[in-house]
């Protein structure tokens, strides 16, 4: 099925809105010392990205769970490895 | 006929002797005097009586005598691995105590502790621990400590799961 522009400008739209949410959760619940308009979407979230650690991978996976209802297991934690694959997990869960 | 218990957190579900069968710790740092609810893996329930001739209160303060907040938090640390030491010895054996001291998982991370009262010799603190999510070979735990009807204590942690036998 071919999407029209219209129904393509509004997923980006709420994709990159999407993206903005996380972005601001992360920064607020892992008490992050940087601007959340400077996190890329592709940035790793571990490691030299934005140096989370092995432990914030609790509390990340809360923090989405309290804010957007989505849960994230053992078997994706894969998708906490950038902010952009965390915010697919969060659409196909939601879909 | 003996007397009914004065209070409900009299009730015994883990006497101090088998608390020790599920923590490696022993004093100075064996904290906790009674388990009063149970849920294995879930939450728990204790009761730490706070008294004078304990010698951390002899440094802290002298003259000024306060139980210190970071054994509170500890003391929901050791709460957690009784929650934890009991869904295993319940696994393992069918019974709430076994001897699981030597599998306890570690204190990973603590947040947004909260001290909200002096506990002072005298006190009777009450501790409750509820696990919350697990990821990673973590577990969120969120703990609170009170005397009487007031909270004196609120803190999150994360520890780390029991070692697989």
């Amino acid at each position: 099925m071919v999407m029209t522009l219209n129904e393509a400008t509004r997923r980006a739209a709420a994709r990159q809105e999407l993206c903005a949410q996380v972005k601001i959760l992360l920064v607020d619940r892992l008490s992050l010392d940087v601007d959340p308009g400077s996190i890329g979407d592709d940035q790793p979230l571990f490691g030299r990205g934005l140096e989370l650690d092995s432990i914030d991978t609790l509390e990340l996976a809360m923090a989405v769970e309290d804010t957007f209802g989505v849960t994230v297991t053992d078997d994706d934690t894969h998708s906490l490895l950038s902010l952009n694959r965390l915010v697919d997990h969060i659409e196909r869960a939601r879909a | 006929m003996t007397a009914a218990p004065s209070s409900p957190s009299a009730r015994v579900v883990l006497n101090a002797d088998d608390i020790a069968r599920m923590l490696p710790h022993r004093h100075p740092f064996f904290l906790l005097d009674r388990v009063t609810a149970l849920e294995p893996g879930k939450s728990a329930e204790a009761i730490k009586n706070v008294t004078a001739s304990d010698g951390v209160l002899a440094g802290h303060f002298p003259g000024r005598m306060l139980y210190p907040g970071v054994l509170l938090v500890e003391c929901v640390a050791q709460l957690a691995a009784v929650i934890y030491g009991s869904a295993a010895a319940q696994a393992s054996t069918g019974d709430l105590v076994a001897d699981v001291a030597d599998r306890v998982g570690y204190l990973a991370e603590i947040r947004q502790a909260k001290f909200l009262k002096p506990v002072v010799p005298g006190d009777q603190v009450v501790f409750r621990a509820h696990s919350g999510p697990r990821l990673a070979g973590l577990i969120s735990v969120s703990g609170q400590a009170s005397v009487g009807r007031e909270l004196v204590m609120t803190a999150r942690l994360a520890v780390t799961e029991l070692d697989q036998p």
